[in-house]
């Protein structure tokens, strides 16, 4: 364990790949399905093809600081290409599977990658559609040949086993290469690049170096800094958001390479369902939409069983509320009370229940990259799943505050991790951060670097914040999302918006009302539960569209928005909404690659929606 | 790797897949080895029978269930059977009968199945060549020419009203037809009817789950279809037929050791029609459905019997007036038959996969 231990070596995730192969090659590290089986990667395996990867890149001439941009979804040849990239001191680059050609072109010639790792046909043809404008694009290795092979003679194009091929070769000629390359690693290179899809403007490149990646794995991974108890090869995750996502990233790759975790690949994430249930993680980690969707997912199952089951099913339901109430006021620990009920409902109801939801052996599961409604947190807890809301960003690593189990706050994102600091601004109340997991700049964009990033080395993270009860923070709000009324009244849109989105039918919500006289929303439903709604009314409808102008749908969004409405002041209050006629897409550019909404986009697309409900006498 | 993550195709298709699974088959298993230490001894004979009477039913699920082959012809493999292992386990100095004094279990039983599957080796051309109504009236005319033949060939049968002893069984010593100083005939009966049962029944299971199995039901989704995809239709009927005919001879051997007796009147449509009965009762192409369908089907007259105690209208004998419980029994049969085939056509073993899909879902519905 000596490269692993602190000071000799550096450590980087190729040494700690290589480590784990080195002292369990056997351990299986990583799972994917393939044609309806589950293929078992060990860690020696994992290791050698990263290796054959590393060898390969050589091969093509990747010097120390190149880049190597992978476009593909959640497979094991994204790990394999990041730990590879980064044995030869290149930096990762991952591109959104979502991303649509203008935003390829523009992350590909901004980051200047030398080489494409693509997944299929798709992305090979984005990246073909505009390989002309990008000069330092040498190569582009794809891993499904199918309508590629024997079809495409672009000469950049190379199929995965012929690249691994090329790793053989170099690896007969060169046996210590890519060691010999390990050993020169240095604190500051930059071993990947991520892009944050910024609600605003172009994404902007974020430079983690290795010290950044260390730094963070042994925060978060080895001092079991969200966990409680670090992960052990015993965990295992699925991984089924986006890896070039930090959050994905940090549970996936670090927690593997880290601690030793196994890996489950989803197939997509349409399956996730499915594959929760096969594959019962032990950590979980979920986007607010994502635990929105399972929460609701229970609800109208539940609610659309059968008599006896809906009975049942309610009555543990209103139950695990009541739990979920106690173990919110008591920071995530029972009473005995709530415990003893618990326990009945777990044996006739909440195992059962979490088995076929695929959560029931989770130890720990938290919610982050967005901020999420108490009542969903507190669905989850009631249910008996240790829910934390956690909070970190990529420009520090994913490192920042986490609620602990045992020391919930439920409505906070948590505590400082130890060896982070966080004050929150005097005047503008935004949070900032300090520690070695501060990022080393925006990739050539040193003036934005400059705005974020003060001379005493605290990390501006644009997001509001305050402290309760001094050991736990809550964040308001994006800085730049902060609604001024007309009346000059500072309100936070996120907390509104977040309480719209828990209700099972509302999919997205935005508010406006920036220099307006009121609030007012733009509010999409969701199209499963309110189709499902609509059907058991014998509603008749056709599209998204359709079932969005249905006078029935409008009036149950608005009980929704009443509900809401009742627990905010009078100048909180949205006065009223419009449902969109269709559905966000990225590739719209109304969300970015994490499935934000981009509020500026959102609000000039509808711009006539919008206008409409601020005319005189609108309604 | 335990649980649903499969990384073989092998655990895919594990017999007991899941715990729950391992779990309550020992539980029936360790209940079913309890039962004759708790039965009265006419009870357990009853239940032998109906062991027996499973192993042909799962014959005739795997040709007509899971090949999709309609067979009347049943009783005529049973027969065939039965007179192979009643000849090879005769007296051989009996002067009226056919008899080799065979009387070691395993001998007659493998010949009485390996004569009984030649026999639907020979017959299965036919099903080549014809489908559906035209095959059940072909093998319709099987059971009216072993009628004819067993009723006259009377040094094998015995001839009409007479018949002669049945099989005899006897493994390495041990008789099990008579009363022994620990056990009784009948626990003795009913033990060795269950391990049978339990050998065939994991034949047969492990045979469907095979590349067999599924050429079976490819052929009895759409023999056309199946051919296309590369399934030798004419093989695999033969197949069909010679394990399904392997199956009944084996029980025909079985079923007449309880009462010791054979006669070849027995041997009738009404014979084939009540293992039609079986299968389509207990669940098509399914082992565990000819299980239960043999079970039920042969404990219903003990049913019946007690009828007339309860309804006066229903007599025991034929002599009296009303309706004799015979008739019932037969009534009960084409209502049963109508009934699931309207209701559940997955039989009682669909009625128990409801049931354990409800509550396999709990608590949602699906």
């Amino acid at each position: 364990m000596s490269t692993v231990t602190a000071g000799t070596r550096l450590a980087t995730i190729a040494t700690r790949v290589r480590e784990r192969a080195r002292t369990t090659p056997d351990v299986i590290a990583l799972r994917e399905k393939d044609l309806g089986l589950w293929q078992q990667v060990s860690w020696s395996a994992y290791w050698d093809t990263a290796t054959l990867v590393g060898h390969a890149l050589l091969a093509l001439g990747i010097e120390p600081g190149d880049r190597v941009a992978i476009h593909s979804e959640n497979r094991r040849e994204w790990l394999y290409t990041d730990v590879g990239t980064v044995a030869v001191r290149a930096a990762t680059v991952g591109l959104y599977p979502t991303n649509p050609v203008a935003e390829v072109a523009y992350l590909l010639r901004h980051s200047g990658s030398r080489v494409l790792v693509a997944e299929d046909q798709e992305q090979v043809d984005k990246a073909l559609a505009v390989a002309d404008e990008l000069p330092d694009l040498e190569h582009i290795v794809y891993l499904e040949p199918r309508g590629i092979r024997n079809r495409y003679d672009d000469p950049r194009l190379l199929a995965w086993p012929d690249f691994l091929a090329l790793g053989q070769q170099h690896r007969a000629a060169h046996p210590a290469a890519v060691d010999e390359r390990m050993d020169q690693a240095r604190p500051d290179d930059v071993a990947t690049l991520v892009y944050t899809s910024g609600t605003t403007g172009p994404p902007k490149g974020v430079m983690l170096t290795v010290a950044n990646v260390d730094f963070a794995i042994r925060e978060l991974v080895e001092r079991g800094g969200f966990t409680g108890a670090p992960p052990s090869p015993k965990d295992s995750v699925l991984s089924y958001l986006p890896l070039c996502h930090v959050a994905e990233r940090v549970f996936s790759c670090w927690f593997g390479a880290g601690a030793g975790v196994c890996v489950h690949f989803a197939e997509s994430i349409e399956t996730v369902a499915g594959n929760l249930h096969e594959v019962q993680p032990t950590i979980l980690f979920g986007v607010p939409r994502i635990w929105e969707k399972i929460a609701a997912g229970v609800q109208i199952r539940i609610a659309s069983a059968g008599p006896l089951k809906r009975s049942a099913g309610g009555f543990w339901l209103r139950r695990a509320d009541w739990i979920g109430d106690v173990l919110a006021a008591n920071g995530g620990r029972h009473t005995v009370a709530s415990r003893l009920v618990h326990a009945v409902g777990y044996l006739v109801c909440y195992r059962a229940l979490l088995d076929r939801v695929g959560l029931r052996k989770v130890r720990y599961a938290a919610s982050g990259a967005a901020p999420i409604a108490p009542e969903v947190l507190r669905f989850f807890m009631g249910l008996g799943l240790p829910m934390h809301e956690v909070y970190g960003m990529t420009e520090n690593s994913a490192v920042a505050t986490a609620n602990r189990p045992g020391r919930v706050k439920v409505g906070t994102v948590g505590e400082p991790h130890d060896r982070a600091e966080i004050r929150i601004d005097e005047l503008t109340g935004e949070i900032l951060t300090r520690h070695d997991g501060t990022f080393a700049g925006y990739w050539h964009d040193p003036e934005a670097t400059a705005r974020v990033i003060d001379p005493d080395g605290w990390l501006h993270t644009g997001d509001v914040g305050e402290w309760v009860d001094g050991t736990h923070l809550r964040i308001t709000d994006r800085m730049k999302d902060l609604i001024i009324t007309a009346g000059g009244k500072n309100i936070a849109p996120s907390e509104i918006e977040n309480a719209l989105k828990a209700s099972p039918y509302v999919k997205e919500a935005v508010v406006i009302g920036d220099g307006r006289k009121y609030l007012t929303a733009l509010i999409g439903i969701e199209p499963d539960t309110v189709g499902h709604w609509a059907q058991q009314r014998r509603l008749p409808y056709s599209t998204y569209r359709d079932l969005s102008s249905k006078q029935e749908v409008i009036a149950l969004v608005q009980g929704v928005v009443d509900e809401v409405n009742e627990r905010f002041a009078t100048v909180e209050q949205v006065k009223t909404f419009r449902l969109l006629p269709k559905l966000l897409e990225h590739e719209d550019g109304e969300l970015t690659a994490t499935q934000k909404v981009k509020r500026s986009a959102v609000a000039s697309a509808y711009e006539e929606l919008v206008e409409s409900m601020y005319r005189v006498g609108a309604r | 790797m335990s649980g649903r993550l499969a990384t073989s195709y092998g655990q895919d298709m594990a017999l007991l897949n899941t715990p729950a699974k391992r779990w309550w088959t020992l539980v029936l298993v360790v209940a079913a080895v309890a039962l004759p230490f708790v039965l009265e001894d006419d009870l357990l004979v009853v239940l032998a029978t109906a062991f027996v009477a499973a192993i042909g039913a799962i014959g005739l699920n795997i040709v007509t269930g899971y090949a999709g082959q309609v067979s009347l012809g049943h009783a005529f493999f049973l027969a065939i059977g039965a007179y192979t292992a009643a000849a090879l386990s005769g007296d051989p100095d009996s002067t009226r009968l056919i008899g080799f004094g065979i009387t070691s279990l395993p001998v007659w039983l493998l010949a009485a199945g390996l004569v009984a599957g030649l026999a639907g080796l020979i017959v299965a051309p036919l099903a080549a060549r014809l489908r559906g109504l035209y095959l059940a009236v072909v093998t319709l005319g099987l059971v009216f020419i072993g009628e004819h033949v067993f009723k006259h060939w009377r040094d094998l049968t015995g001839g009409v009203g007479v018949g002669r002893p049945a099989a005899v069984p006897e493994l390495f010593g041990l008789e099990f037809a008579v009363d022994g100083a620990m056990f009784t005939k009948a626990q003795k009966l009913y033990l060795l009817m269950f391990v049978l049962l339990v050998i065939f029944g994991v034949l047969a299971r492990n045979l469907v789950r095979s590349r067999i199995g599924r050429a079976l039901a490819a052929v009895r989704d759409r023999d056309l279809a199946a051919e296309v995809i590369g399934v030798d239709v004419t093989r695999y009927k033969m197949i069909a037929f010679a394990v399904s005919s392997f199956y009944a001879g084996v029980a025909g051997a079985l079923l007449y050791v309880m009462i010791g007796f054979v006669e070849p009147g027995s041997f009738n449509l009404a014979l084939s029609v009540q293992y039609i009965a079986m299968i389509l009762v207990g669940g098509v192409a399914t082992i565990s459905g000819s299980v239960l369908g043999a079970l039920f089907i042969t404990l219903l007259p003990r049913l019946t019997r007690e009828l007339p105690a309860v309804l006066p209208f229903v007599s025991s004998s034929s002599t009296a007036g009303g309706i004799t419980v015979f008739q019932v029994e037969a009534i009960l049969y084409g209502l049963l038959i109508i009934g699931f085939l309207i209701f559940e056509p997955r039989g009682l073993f669909g009625i128990w996969i409801r049931i354990r899909t409800y509550w396999k879902a709990w608590p949602f519905s699906h």
